[in-house]
């Protein structure tokens, strides 16, 4: 019984790969995928585990022929050992072996054998072939009359979708377009004014104005350094046992002004790589390699220093692998890869560039060396004006001194008469010059003359403070590790099975031999692998980057598995489009906001996602876009449009990390009392999601499906719980932001515009005024606030009614109006009726949680 | 995961429309993806949500698990494995024969030279099966026929976060599934009123104890992340968010509940996106949550006698009693997966000290747990585990003439767990230690057998409960593990 069904559920996600999108057979798509999958295992990259010295992920293995026998045999399937080992009963010869747990369903098989007989075709793994701009299809004919191609994309879309007779969906209405190109380029929904705007403008550019707005707004670097922090596994706590607090936001910071600034993606990745080690480097270049430092550390008792270190490399440079290659390489820790055409001494030569750091794993300090102090604006002015009031104040102690303790010029002032009898303590002091005395040594002199010389002792204590001063501002400073060199350079060894203390053979720093090599007239550092990622000769990096951008705006990338462009990871469901993108990307100078106009441009971008039911039956996941991107926001997000909605926002940007609402005692409880959360108030309740504060081991609990911040993650989860419902209905910043919104909404007094801020209050109770327009007008601002669309008259209908009867409830039960509108800590207007208001409080709820309030 | 993908898996809009000839009631639309999606499933005949279609491998012999982690690593040369010979060697140098290329934690660093300690309370022999128990767990003793100790327990890690992670997902480094999300994701629940993955932890009052929960404990790793278990809490809500606001009755939520499913009907007449169906019926199943968790929670109708034997501390929520009353409470529910964590077990000075508070805490609930699932038929088919990451060193930590600050070290090279219930053989003892519970002697059970068996109890067979991620097909056991037969009934 288990056979049966398992070939079954092979056949079903093989199956729509081969059928549906395409009808030759190409080996890349078709065939390698199922000899990577069931064969490579004994019979592919990995040395040690390779059986009877068959290897079956190269050309001259698959082609081999020893004597009679040729493992394919092209257009000669009887004769290809490959496929008679398929086929066979023998249970000895069968392949793969009964016990491997590996098995083809027949069509696979079937599969096989057409492939041999139509010639065996054979190309190199995809994603590892140079790039090169494919032609941009014709249009054949405009087969749509709703649809006009706005760019290149388009016409790669089209293409392929008329391949597959399938047509492209008419344009989004506006209302949903500006609501969706607003929360993917800002994370923010549109204002009302925004949209009204947009709807007014019938100039051929109003689509193309709003895009601009957006990507040179400010939010966008908030919305864009999400992700990136995701990748980056970017926290503000060490993890493991203590999770002890670090300050690495000034890095988040400078994330967020690398996005604005649209630095080009190629410094973006030498920056954060190697920044350290170029020419004259700027502040922000180290500052940005704290990159590679975002690992968690672990500070457990008992841990050896160096297995730590060890760890913290390997994190290093599998994040570099993920990030910008798609590469899994972390299989190689112990074994060659199996499926992809890495060894282990590859593994270790690329571990050679990240072993280099002063790093030695032990524990103590949470902000472990090499670190670099970022002081804010603000720290430096007061320690410029701190350095300059010092100066002034230790000249004139000097001048003091030296009337105190005649000498001769140059000498110290223990060389005085006067100074001979003088405590052995205080001569110490006394000898230092005043300004680089330490305030313990102030002291002591101050009170060795306290009784004597006042004038004296109140010039030296006014110098102390002014250096306790400094020492606080000193410490308060947010020091940001990052990555440096060691003079020295430290030897790199294999490590066995990844421990490190079974050390093998040593290797010197490189790249896997698959890529093109390193230049030889440069040292081979952090700076050439940088360099190296984003040479344009670098056949994935562009790809990678490329894909992933597409999967920030379409929910899911060209190549699926984002984090995988191996021969296990999906093939692209349009190659050339990703090729012809990433082509672009290289040659515009890695212009990230390009990129992002571009995509947001095409029509393929802009479709409605209306999805009839055969369309969803032939495309479900919308892999050949045919209807435009429709996804629920992720958890962060839905936060930051509640607050926008609301206008609770406060969009202040950049600084330490906040601490918003949260349940109290979770912290508590998972650290036994030893972390105690400090909800902060005022500001910090209604910043963007991108500043709360992250513990690594209990996460904010209100970013439900969101990335760990744990190791490095390049892709959405998206999934849908009762647990995300319970968050967006009853967390207190939900249930706040309906309250606020409600009072914004009641602001319509059905006298006066919408907002107008000084709005007269209620004249009469509006139970007894003629509520029928107001009423709607007012819901009608609620829907818009939440979903930018204006409501129809049956969901206004349906609303207005559960408003009447909410009032209804809350004017019999009016302790629970009290109840509700006391809810957060953001004041709320008195001369709002309390029943009314909690009616509408109500109302908002329900509003911020429709599924369209949800999704972008 | 994208949920457009899982749901549109499982279902199209013409399979709605053709299943509902009137429209879409919210009703309709929630029996349909609960169960509909499902209908593969043949889970002894019970109606199951979620899960593989092709599991069951086998017929299963538990239906539920509950496991009692005992986070910090429990001492089992002071509490089941009793080594007459440690004693004899109290205060004597470990002989170096028992420590050829072992690892220990750094705060012993090289054990050559460490003095051995005898277990610091008497061992006694117990029931039919005469297992051998020490007076520090009096309770667990007097269920001893019901149990199955395993005391050729061994593993890899030699601290606490990746040993608990390594019996949990097979891997010592965080990211992948625990056994819980495992489960949850291959054979679904009998119930869609409560999460099927619950965990809830506690620790012993006063200890010195510093271990940590994390949240990966109960991770989902790779798969989605729906599969990931909910904590229960000690305080506040029991479940995060499960309370409306004040302010908000039942009545008003019902009210608004009702008009969000019509106004997402809507939307979905609109756009035919099946995630609004899903939608609909997670505000359904969260609304159902929000009365079947204090039905759950609410133990004012057990009687006295039932409370009483949890002990003293069963009525004071967030406790250890009080959780494996929840436990009980759960599995009668359906919930197919309880993961109690009881941390405090780490005795590296606190031998003569705080070992007795930690047992005090454990030893009657755990028992009555059992006693309360076996008076109601549901041992049966109902898996209990208790034990912890690893063992503690037979010889000392600490200075031999200070008693009061005595204690032992990490130890992964024999320790004992013990299992009860669902398939596993009663009243015996599998495996042996050698004569100064240093090593193993006999039928070692390492980590990924001991998952394997698991699974296997469950009805899977841990091969082929695979995961494709990163290219590759992951499972709970990696590359290893095999079946212990000698623990089945």
């Amino acid at each position: 019984m288990p056979q049966p069904s398992r070939a079954l559920s092979f056949l079903l996600v093989i199956i729509p790969l081969a059928s549906t999108y395409g009808d030759e057979i190409d080996f890349a798509r078709d065939v390698r995928p199922i000899l990577s999958d069931n064969c490579y295992h004994c019979h592919g990259p990995d040395e040690e585990t390779r059986e009877a010295d068959l290897r079956l992920d190269t050309r001259d293995g698959l082609f081999q022929q020893t004597g009679d026998l040729a493992i394919v045999a092209p257009q000669h399937p009887e004769a290809s050992e490959l496929i008679r080992r398929l086929v066979t009963d023998d249970a000895d010869e069968k392949m793969p072996p009964p016990d491997s747990q590996r098995k083809l369903s027949p069509e696979q098989i079937t599969l096989l054998r057409r492939w041999v007989e139509s010639g065996a075709s054979w190309e190199g793994h995809w994603s590892f072939q140079p790039i090169v701009a494919p032609t941009v299809p014709e249009l054949v004919a405009n087969n749509s009359p709703e649809y006009l191609a706005r760019n290149e994309i388009d016409h790669f879309v089209v293409e392929r979708l008329q391949r597959n007779n399938l047509t492209p969906s008419p344009m989004a209405t506006r209302e949903r377009l500006i609501r969706r190109v607003t929360l993917d380029l800002t994370g923010l929904p549109p204002t009302l004014d925004e949209i009204d705007a947009f709807l007014a403008d019938d100039s051929r550019e109003a689509y193309e104005k709003v895009v601009d707005r957006l990507l040179a707004s400010r939010s966008y670097g908030e919305r864009m350094a999400w992700d990136w922090l995701d990748a980056a596994r970017y926290a503000d706590t060490n993890g493991y046992q203590g999770d002890r607090e670090r300050t690495m936001w000034p890095w988040r910071d400078w994330v967020v002004q690398a996005f604005n600034n649209n630095l080009p993606f190629d410094e973006f990745t030498v920056w954060q790589l190697a920044g350290d080690l170029l020419p004259e480097a700027t502040f922000e270049q180290k500052l940005a390699t704290g990159f590679s430092r975002n690992h968690m550390i672990n500070g457990e008792g008992g841990r050896i220093a160096e297995e730590n270190r060890i760890e913290y490399i390997f994190d290093q440079m599998e994040t570099v692998g993920t990030v910008w290659m798609g590469l899994t390489l972390q299989c190689c820790r112990c074994h060659d890869h199996k499926f992809d055409p890495f060894t282990r001494r590859e593994y270790y030569q690329f571990f050679a560039f990240f072993n280099q750091t002063p790093v030695n794993g032990g524990g103590g300090d949470p902000q472990t060396a090499p670190v670099i102090e970022a002081p804010t604006d603000e720290q430096r002015a007061q320690l410029e004006e701190l350095a300059t009031s010092i100066d002034a104040l230790a000249k004139g102690v000097e001048t003091t001194e030296g009337s105190l303790f005649p000498r001769s010029a140059g000498e110290s002032v223990t060389a005085s008469d006067q100074a001979a009898q003088l405590p052995e303590g205080v001569k110490k002091a006394l000898n230092q010059k005043p300004a680089s005395r330490t305030s313990e040594q102030l002291t002591e002199i101050e009170k060795h003359f306290e009784k004597t010389t006042p004038e004296y002792v109140a010039q030296l204590k006014q110098l102390r403070e002014s250096n306790d001063r400094r020492n606080s501002v000193q410490g308060s400073i947010a020091r940001v590790m990052i990555m440096q060199d060691m003079e020295k350079p430290r030897q790199t060894f294999m490590l066995d099975k990844g421990l490190y203390n079974q050390v093998g053979e040593e290797v010197s720093a490189n790249v896997p031999a698959i890529f093109s090599s390193l230049p030889t007239d440069a040292p081979r550092n952090r700076l050439a692998l940088a360099r190296w990622l984003v040479d344009p000769s670098h056949p994935l990096t562009a790809r990678v980057t490329v894909n992933r951008y597409w999967q920030m705006f379409f929910g899911t990338g060209f190549v699926k598995t984002a984090e995988d462009f191996g021969e296990q990871g999906e093939r692209p469901t349009h190659p050339e489009l990703l090729d012809w993108l990433a082509a672009d990307f290289l040659n515009n100078g890695w212009d990230v906001k390009r990129l992002n106009k571009l995509i947001v441009m095409s029509a393929t971008y802009q479709q409605s996602s209306k999805v009839s039911p055969e369309l969803l039956e032939a495309d479900p996941e919308n892999r050949l876009l045919a209807r435009g991107p429709r996804s629920r926001m992720p958890a962060w997000m839905i936060r930051d449009h509640s607050l926008a909605a609301s206008g609770l926002l406060v969009d202040k940007t950049g600084g330490p990390s906040v601490n918003p609402y949260q349940p109290s005692g979770v912290w508590a409880e998972a650290t036994f009392g030893k972390k105690q959360y400090d909800q902060g108030h005022g500001d910090d309740l209604y910043r963007r999601s991108l500043y709360t504060f992250w513990r690594r081991i209990v996460g904010p609990t209100m970013f439900f499906d969101s990335a760990k911040r744990q190791t490095c993650s390049v892709k959405d989860a998206r999934t849908n719980t009762p647990l995300h419902a319970l968050t967006t209905l009853n967390d207190i910043t939900y249930v706040e932001a309906a309250r606020a919104m409600a009072q914004r909404v009641l602001q319509d007094d059905g006298v006066g515009s919408l907002f107008r801020p000084n709005a007269s209050p209620l004249e009469t109770p509006p139970a007894e005024k003629d509520s029928r327009p107001l009423t709607a007008r007012r819901i009608e601002t609620a829907f818009r606030l939440a979903t930018s669309r204006t409501p129809s008259p049956a969901e206004t209908e349906l609303l207005a009614t559960r408003l009447k009867t909410l009032e209804q409830y809350y004017r019999r039960t009016p302790e629970d109006a009290t109840k509700l509108l006391s809810i957060g800590e953001s004041p709320r207007d008195e001369k709002f009726d309390a029943a009314e208001h909690a009616a509408h409080t109500g109302l908002c709820s329900l509003i911020l949680n429709l599924d369209e309030a949800l999704t972008k | 995961m994208n949920p457009h993908i899982e749901q549109n898996a499982a279902i199209t809009r013409r399979q709605l429309f053709g299943r509902s000839a009137v429209g879409l009631g919210t009703a309709a639309i929630a029996s349909l993806l609960n169960r509909d999606t499902n209908a593969a499933s043949t889970y002894a005949g019970a109606g199951r949500v979620g899960g593989l279609p092709a599991l069951p491998h086998f017929a299963p012999q538990a239906k539920r698990v509950i496991y009692l982690f005992m986070n910090g690593a429990p001492t089992h040369a002071d509490l089941f494995d009793y080594k007459p010979a440690l004693k004899a060697m109290h205060g004597q140098p470990v002989p170096e024969s028992y420590l050829a290329g072992k690892r220990f934690s750094t705060m012993t660093g090289n054990a050559t030279g460490k003095l051995m300690l005898a277990p610091v309370e008497p061992f006694r022999q117990y029931g039919e099966s005469g297992a051998w128990v020490s007076d520090f767990m009096p309770h667990t003793a007097g269920v001893a026929d019901d149990l199955c100790f395993i005391k050729s327990m061994h593993t890899e890690a030699v601290n606490h976060a990746p040993a608990i992670t390594f019996f949990l997902t097979g891997s010592e480094m965080p990211g992948r599934p625990t056994m819980g999300a495992w489960l949850t994701y291959g054979l679904g629940s009998e119930t869609d009123e409560l999460p099927a993955f619950t965990v809830m932890t506690s620790i012993s009052k006063d200890t010195s104890c510093g271990q940590i929960f994390y949240d990966f404990y109960w991770g989902s790793g790779f798969l989605p992340s729906r599969f990931q278990g909910v904590k229960f809490r000690g305080g506040g809500d029991p479940v995060l968010y499960l309370s409306s606001p004040d302010g908000m009755s039942r009545e008003v939520r019902r009210g608004l509940l009702d008009d969000l499913a019509k106004l997402n009907e809507m939307q979905y007449e609109e756009l035919g996106d099946p995630e609004i169906a899903t939608r609909i019926s997670q505000y359904e199943m969260a609304y159902k949550m929000q009365a079947s968790v204090p039905e759950l929670t609410d133990i004012s109708q057990e009687p006295a006698h039932i409370l009483d034997m949890y002990g003293p501390s069963v009525r004071e929520r967030g406790t250890f009693a009080y959780n494996c009353l929840m436990a009980r409470r759960l599995a009668e529910r359906g919930v197919p997966f309880v993961q109690l964590m009881h941390a405090g077990w780490d005795q590296h000075n606190s031998i003569t000290t705080e070992l007795y508070n930690q047992c005090r805490d454990t030893d009657q609930p755990s028992a009555a747990l059992v006693r309360d699932l076996k008076q109601r038929g549901m041992l049966e088919d109902t898996l209990v585990i208790w034990g912890g990451e690893f063992g503690r060193t037979p010889f000392i930590q600490g200075d031999i003439n200070n008693r009061p600050r005595w204690g032992r070290d990490h130890h992964p090279y024999a320790f004992t767990i013990w299992m009860a219930g669902g398939g596993i053989k009663s009243g015996i003892t599998y495996g042996e230690s050698d004569d100064l519970a240093m090593n193993v002697a006999k039928d070692p059970v390492h980590v990924h057998d001991f998952q394997a068996t698991l699974l296997y109890l469950l009805g899977i067979d841990h091969e082929r409960l695979t995961f494709k991620h990163q290219g590759r097909r992951y499972r709970l056991t990696d590359v290893h593990g095999k079946v212990v037969r000698g623990v089945l009934a």
